[in-house]
């Protein structure tokens, strides 16, 4: 049966797939394409056209130069990963998880394990509309004779939905398209339906996945890369203790009681004490946690020869002076955060910590949390497109008391306890924001002194937002702590539980089918939320990060390493905090400036890592 | 209808660096009619809708394509080859090839080709001179294709020869 073409993809131009790279400062920028061909023989020309939606247009114009990886049919899976990555994130070959070389001979990133990969200069680029004509010079073809006699994959094998079962999907396909059972079902549809009018493949094709210049300068306003993260969680957890390594946990409060547990239950190498202001609770906390010994006053504690770090789980305005005690005996620190109430004790602390040569790390959960890691990379390895809005809400009723309820104390009320956690969530996950508004309704608790509400809103240059609710005023009830939204999906992060959720944007085979059950109701009625999600699965017990993250500290100490969060980390969040109370005072945006070291730039120094 | 060929030693194949699809340009101008085999061809942009397709200057397609400014790009599947090396190893200047193709006019006023994986309809909206070569950078008109080829994988220039 003959039928009209509705979009450029039906017409089948697209076909075989490779992965263009070029370099993009010091990253390298990859794109999965179907479109390019040869163009002349003599010399060897090939014209591509990267979209200019893509950061892969703006590079290959820039260098000039690039890479066609010509892919293999074997090599579906890998192309199918590149195809979905987040089109603005940076590092996509580790995200995908593809071999990057650089060939000593013309200077051109390539992958490695292709079909044969083009090396290419570029002569002319063309103005051709959404996407870019390039004419480029075939430096050098090169057969990878591994692949010798396998056919290239072909575009139609990786695009659409691509089946998880390809050879059966094959099998499928073939029987309903060769006996016409296809055409049959269609033409009992248009009987029924009436014939559809002529499909006007420009207009249909400009809807689908094309765009004006308008709107390209409309999508590219905030960017054609986000490279606006400056923070990542751990790649990897923290190894096991290879020595004895002797920890004190100052602190008694049920906090410092949850601590030591943690501590206790961290590595067999551990020698724990436990310090106080009281001997009794000291010694009660110290017998009930399976410590060594107990000692009081972390005076003491920081003179003790047995002790190597201490775990400083003190009131918010006593962590400079914890710290400062710690540095002077040449003691390693764990402090809670936030990592203190102003900026000028934090850096006298990192000072402090740099000066003596010792670790301070904050202890932040969230940077060690599963479920913020499986987000970052759901995000990178592209499961809703483009990240535009961040949700958290947080906290629950608590009527706090004791230093607690003192604002000078705290540095503030629930957006200082709680707000440092969600400040850090916001970095790993979307970036660096750049402005922050704060508001709040009215206060309940009259008994502290500290806001016992407040939302949040953040936004950055590069197009995202970011909103937090946190409360002590009331219940939290049965919600995902964090949202993250994006064009092609959203993620539902739980706390505590050993799974994201994932609702994407293009309906699952399951639902795709019930959304034809006809009356419309009983489909709204079949199509349940479980079925339209994807629960991402997490590794490992520790689904908060408390545990993780004291083996961090821990192991940090034991390898003479900074540990995976510096505290210009901790600082920063607390200056996030910080700028946010001033919106609220003012009632305004307010400017969060941006963080004042990168990942790349840490290392011993005062960029708040240790000088071990 | 059956053609019958052997494989073919075209320049098009042996010196050519990269696997391509292979497809059919045909074209028509004041009477003459022509179908030449193509592997240099793919996208150019969603929008506006365009093809490009690079077209020996020698060649009669070229010429009509230049005095027509239209042209229909068959795209072929793998079952297609015959038909691939008769168009790419015939000149239209000595025969005429397309009498001894399936071709029909469709819905844009081109010649299609049945039960080709697809066929589109294009009119040139831009030239480049590349040497030997000329580029047609071409909006596209229209297309159809067989619902019952769909299955089907493109036809490559390796299932014909291997690029060096």
């Amino acid at each position: 049966m003959r039928l009209p073409a509705a979009t450029i993809w039906d017409i089948k131009i697209q076909c075989v797939c490779s992965i263009v790279t070029a370099r993009e400062g010091t990253d390298v920028e990859l794109w999965m394409c179907g479109n390019f061909g040869q163009a002349s023989l003599d010399p060897p020309r090939i014209v591509i056209n990267p979209n200019r939606l893509y950061p892969i247009e703006a590079a290959m114009r820039r260098e000039r130069r690039f890479a066609i990886n010509v892919a293999p049919a074997s090599a579906r899976d890998a192309v199918i990963r590149a195809s979905r990555m987040r089109r603005r994130g940076p590092n996509k070959a580790r995200v995908v998880g593809l071999p990057l070389r650089e060939d000593g001979q013309h200077g051109i990133p390539y992958l490695e394990g292709c079909l044969r990969t083009l090396f290419c200069e570029v002569e002319q680029v063309l103005d051709t509309g959404d996407h870019r004509v390039m004419i480029a010079r075939v430096l050098e073809s090169r057969v990878n004779p591994a692949h010798e006699g396998e056919r290239p994959l072909l575009y139609p094998e990786v695009s659409g939905t691509p089946s998880k079962w390809p050879a059966l999907s094959k099998v499928v396909r073939t029987a309903i398209t060769a006996t016409g059972l296809k055409d049959a079902v269609r033409g009992l549809m248009s009987r029924h339906r009436g014939a559809p009018p002529a499909p006007d493949l420009p207009a249909n094709t400009y809807r689908q996945g094309g765009q004006t210049e308008e709107e390209i300068r409309e999508i590219l306003r905030h960017g054609v890369r986000d490279e606006g993260r400056m923070i990542a969680p751990p790649e990897r957890p923290p190894a096991a203790l290879a020595r004895k390594v002797g920890v004190c946990v100052a602190g008694t409060g049920q906090w410092g009681s949850f601590h030591c547990n943690l501590f206790h239950k961290a590595d067999p190498n551990v020698e724990l004490y436990v310090c106080g202001r009281d001997a009794n609770r000291a010694a009660r906390l110290a017998r009930a946690c399976g410590a060594r010994d107990y000692i009081v006053g972390l005076e003491k504690a920081a003179e003790d020869p047995r002790i190597e770090a201490l775990a400083l789980i003190l009131p918010h305005h006593l962590h400079a002076w914890g710290v400062g005690l710690a540095a002077a005996a040449g003691k390693h620190a764990l402090v809670e955060k936030p990592i203190a109430t102003t900026l000028e004790e934090s850096d006298a602390m990192i000072e402090a910590a740099h000066r003596a040569g010792v670790i301070l790390m904050v202890a932040e959960d969230v940077h060690f949390r599963p479920a913020i890691r499986e987000a970052v990379a759901a995000i990178a390895r592209g499961d809703i497109g483009e990240p535009l809005y961040f949700k958290a809400h947080a906290g629950g009723l608590l009527r706090p008391e004791g230093w607690k309820a003192d604002a000078r104390l705290m540095g503030g009320g629930v957006l200082m306890d709680i707000g440092v956690h969600y400040a850090r969530a916001v970095r790993l996950v979307m970036g660096e924001p750049d402005r922050v508004l704060a508001t709040r309704a009215q206060q309940v608790n009259t008994k502290i002194s500290g806001d016992d509400s407040v939302q949040v809103l953040f936004s950055s240059q590069l197009g995202w937002q970011a909103h937090m609710l946190l409360s002590w005023a009331g219940p939290r009830g049965h919600s995902p702590d964090v949202i993250v939204l994006g064009e092609g999906g959203v993620l539902h992060l739980w706390p505590g539980a050993g799974y994201v959720d994932l609702y994407p944007a293009t309906p699952l085979p399951a639902v795709q089918l019930l959304s034809h059950v006809r009356p419309a109701w009983l489909a709204e009625k079949l199509i349940l939320p479980r079925i339209e999600r994807v629960r991402l699965p997490l590794a490992g017990e520790d689904q908060r990060g408390y545990l993780t993250e004291v083996r961090e500290f821990l192991a940090a100490v034991a390898e003479g390493r900074q540990p995976a969060t510096v505290p210009r980390d901790a600082r920063r969040d607390l200056e996030i905090v910080l700028r946010a109370y001033e919106a609220l005072r003012e009632q305004t945006w307010v400017g969060v400036g941006s963080p004042s070291v990168t990942p790349s730039s840490r290392g011993g120094g005062p960029d708040g890592s240790c000088c071990l | 209808m059956r053609l019958r060929f052997e494989t073919m030693t075209s320049p098009y194949l042996v010196e050519s660096v990269v696997e391509s699809p292979v497809g059919l340009i045909v074209s028509e101008s004041r009477g003459r009619v022509n179908a030449m085999t193509v592997s240099f061809f793919s996208e150019v942009a969603h929008h506006p809708t365009s093809l490009w397709v690079s077209i020996n200057k020698q060649s009669l397609t070229h010429e009509l394509v230049l005095e027509s400014g239209r042209f229909s790009l068959i795209v072929l599947h793998e079952e297609q080859k015959e038909i691939a090396l008769f168009c790419g190893t015939v000149s239209g200047r000595d025969c005429d090839k397309c009498s001894r193709l399936a071709l029909y006019r469709g819905s844009q006023g081109l010649l299609h080709l049945e039960h080709a994986l697809a066929s589109v309809a294009c009119r040139v909206s831009e030239t480049r001179d590349l040497g030997d070569h000329t580029l047609f950078l071409a909006a596209i008109l229209g297309g159809e294709f067989d619902s019952r080829q769909t299955f089907r994988r493109h036809l490559l220039t390796t299932d014909l020869a291997s690029p060096k």
